[in-house]
């Protein structure tokens, strides 16, 4: 009677008819493992009737095992990565062949006649007043980054990716902002995706010490960030600003050395950018300030 | 008759809905265009209601106006959040525990410290990241998710990479030769620093100590009102069933991946250790949520305050749950100073429903409870639960006694239910699968079963208790004096020491 009585909690939204046909095949097969319990126990985290959540649905599974109950105890022990944006199923072999079968017979039973819900394509919060509001800080896997990025939006056309976990700028692009939403829809095993077209990329840090850093947070000053760090002996703030059109866009750094000294910068060779600074002196993309002239500073990178 | 056998079994689930006779449940409203899915949730001091959602967004929600003012943005994955006394709240993304501070006054944050980021990142997405939980000395405690094989690692990590294990970094870490390396990885791995750990960090951020490794997916982290910190873990390898436990620094709490950053750790990969010494190692769960009947997700735990239940739960733990549509009660007994619990389901058969993640608590006495998926079972959004003020029939206390147990309830207890109750006992397996089932399963025989003068309280001579077992102590047929259920008729004690 315990197993009918939890048998019959799951089945409170079916109509009271289905419950006592239900109930009656049940008290009869008691000695049989629990189809309905197994299922509970093992695979509803990550299974729902009409709908793909972590797994596909119910009503998926009928469509690919209806009458395959051999086929479906096989992947079950055995499975495989056969969906590109999910995730693996652990091997349900601990359930045991017996239990797998009730496991198939349950979800045979539940998903006949019923229709995949209809998945929403795109993101339902892609109009998000948050989210669109520019400037913009968001922090998610970025692509061709470490795993601390921050995607920063400096207005409608220009974007850059900043890595809190290297202390330093790895790329900028014009055009949109990111998609998020491969990333949000799950739990986060795909990365954002750049909306528009990459134009800088700074494949090292231009700062000497830069492999002993220390990321402090940031402040947000009329939406944007001002980036606070340590490289070596050295404390910075990097802000930014986005050239007028698109064309390029400024970084704004103030230093406080502990000892005070010149600073020397080495930017990556690049042809698709001219570099300018308000101070110090340029020899090729190697910019040289004197102790004083590093205590603020602007870089400007201009797209070609 | 065989209809009318029928009818009566059907009664049962129409009185378990009996929640709502005691308490409402009310859906608020929604920000707008806000996915809301809820990683943390704590009370300011003025009441609102400190949210922080899937996205990022950190939201303030004033009971007063049902409405939603933002207080900051772009945070990545908040799974927990303490507002600070002095209004800066703290929050734990995934990279890091961070301090929001509103320093201009205009009711947003325009600060965002860096408290502590020094653990390491593979950039594979189960390394989720929770907490933080503090102590009476202010002190903050973080606990780190493992990686999944789900997924490899991402190329560019932060931290040191362990080079402990089967899978060097490139299979580690190439996409396209997953399917044949993920086998190699372990179900989990904790290929970067302090993965599986929790840590202390003093108030200030500046300084760290690993605290206890053996974690995997640690989905819950506070301290009880006794000062022990309780974290729960979720089902899977190395987990039989869910978890919990009372952390003490220095324990090893079962799952071996973490192993690996252990400070005089001998260099063997953990995942090839023999489980019998893998088990000799760990400290023993205070508590197991049986998986598909109680929980098989639990979340946060947090202590229940004045005026939100009935005297006699104040001060319990309560804890949230995702995947069961319940939330559940800790009860607290002590054996020879061995401190171990008997979980409860609450609001089961309500409408609270599933995916509850994070609780806080108003100062109406009202209790929210901020839902979340992360696209497996679950919810969004925010439910809303006040009492009545009245009591209603439920169990108060377990305490396990020499050959059985003592039970108190809420209200008095009709001596004819009394021999209704049943107890079961099982234990579970140790070992690297996902999952155990049940073990050892045992109908324990109830010699006698009393009732007290306070009519209460009642004893079960069981003859006996089993160490290291669950005891789920089914109390469905009990009934008061004036005919009601329990709401909450089942007890999961998990026996780690038996009073002799």
């Amino acid at each position: 009677m315990g197993v009918a009585f939890d048998t019959l909690r799951q089945y409170l939204h079916m109509k009271s008819a289905t419950i006592f046909l239900f109930a009656a095949t049940t008290l009869t097969i008691t000695a049989k493992p629990d189809g309905v319990q197994l299922f509970t126990t093992n695979c509803s985290a990550c299974h729902l009737l009409d709908q793909m959540v972590v797994g596909p649905s119910l009503v998926e599974m009928r469509e690919l095992y209806n009458g395959k109950p051999d086929d479906f105890v096989k992947w079950s022990i055995e499975p495989q990565k056969k969906r590109p944006d999910a995730i693996e199923m652990p091997s349900m072999v601990h359930v045991g062949d017996e239990g797998l079968r009730a496991i198939y017979e349950h979800v045979m039973k539940v998903s006949k006649g019923v229709q995949e819900k209809q998945q929403q394509s795109g993101d339902p919060f892609a109009d998000s007043p948050v989210q669109a509001k520019r400037p913009q800080v968001q922090r998610i896997f970025m692509p061709d980054a470490g795993p601390a990025a921050i995607a920063v939006a400096l207005d409608d056309g220009l974007s850059l990716c900043w890595d809190a976990g290297e202390c330093r700028l790895r790329y900028s692009w014009n055009g949109g902002f990111i998609d998020g939403f491969p990333y949000w829809k799950g739990n986060g095993s795909s990365l954002a995706k750049i909306l528009g077209e990459i134009r800088y990329v700074e494949k090292e840090s231009p700062f000497p010490d830069s492999e002993q850093h220390k990321f402090y947070g940031y402040r947000i000053e009329e939406g944007l960030p001002i980036f606070k760090y340590r490289l070596g002996e050295r404390m910075f703030t990097e802000s930014f600003s986005p050239m007028l059109g698109g064309g390029g866009f400024s970084r704004h750094f103030t230093t406080s050395p502990l000892s005070p000294g010149p600073l020397e910068l080495d930017f990556p060779s690049d042809q698709s950018v001219e570099y300018g600074s308000d101070k110090g002196t340029w020899t090729g993309s190697k910019l040289k300030l004197t102790s004083a002239e590093a205590a603020v500073f602007t870089i400007n990178i201009l797209f070609k | 008759m065989k209809i009318c056998f029928l009818l009566s079994i059907l009664a049962f689930p129409l009185t378990a809905s009996a929640w709502t006779e005691d308490f409402t449940f009310e859906k608020i409203p929604n920000p707008q265009g806000i996915d809301s899915q809820v990683g943390g949730m704590d009370t300011l001091k003025d009441g609102r209601i400190a949210v922080a959602f899937h996205r990022g967004e950190v939201m303030f929600y004033d009971p007063s106006s049902k409405s939603w003012s933002l207080f900051a943005s772009g945070l990545q994955e908040p799974l927990g959040m303490l507002v600070d006394d002095d209004g800066s709240i703290l929050v734990m993304q995934r990279a890091e525990l961070t301090r929001l501070r509103d320093t201009d006054g205009d009711g947003t944050a325009d600060e965002y410290e860096t408290v502590f980021d020094d653990f390491g990142m593979t950039g594979n997405y189960h390394e989720f990241a929770y907490g933080p939980a503090r102590d009476k000395e202010g002190n903050l405690y973080i606990a780190l998710g493992i990686a999944s094989n789900g997924a490899p690692m991402a190329e560019e990590i932060r931290g040191e990479f362990s080079e402990i294990g089967k899978a060097n970094r490139e299979e580690m870490t190439n996409r396209a030769t997953w399917g044949k390396n993920k086998g190699k990885a372990g179900r989990m791995y904790a290929r970067a620093p302090w993965r599986g750990w929790v840590l202390k960090i003093s108030p200030d951020g500046s300084k760290m100590e690993p605290f206890a490794s053996g974690f995997r997916s640690p989905n819950g982290i506070g301290f009880d009102a006794a000062g022990r910190l309780l974290i729960t873990d979720n089902q899977g390898d190395w987990r039989p069933t869910s978890p919990l436990y009372d952390v003490k620094k220095g324990g090893f709490y079962g799952h071996p991946a973490s192993l690996v950053w252990a400070e005089d750790w001998d260099g063997r990969d953990p995942l090839s250790i023999d489980a019998k010494e893998l088990d000799e190692m760990q400290e023993p769960p205070v508590g197991y949520f049986p998986q598909g009947e109680l929980a098989n997700s639990p979340t946060w735990p947090v202590i229940v305050p004045a005026g939100v239940l009935p005297e006699a739960m104040v001060g319990q733990t309560l804890i949230g749950e995702m995947n069961q549509p319940n939330l559940v009660r800790v009860l607290d007994d002590e054996v020879d100073g061995v401190y171990q619990t008997a979980l409860v389901p609450m609001f089961d058969g309500s409408p609270l429903d599933k995916g509850n993640n994070r609780i806080a608590f108003g100062k109406d006495g009202s209790m929210y409870i901020g839902k979340t998926h992360l696209s497996w079972a679950g919810d969004t959004g925010i439910v809303r639960i006040k009492w009545n003020g009245k009591s209603f029939p439920a169990i108060e206390k377990i305490k396990a006694v020499p050959g059985g147990f003592a039970l108190r309830f809420t209200e008095k207890i009709d001596p004819e239910t009394l021999s209704t109750i049943k107890v079961e006992s099982n234990t579970y397996k140790y070992h690297k699968n996902y999952g155990s089932p049940k073990v050892d399963v045992q109908q324990m025989e109830v010699r006698d079963a009393k009732l007290l003068e306070d009519g209460r309280t009642a004893t079960l001579d069981l003859g006996g208790l089993k160490e290291g077992y669950l005891h789920a102590i089914d109390m469905t047929g009990l009934r008061t004096t004036d005919g009601k259920p329990l709401l909450g008729k089942k007890a999961w004690y998990q026996m780690v020491k038996a009073p002799k």
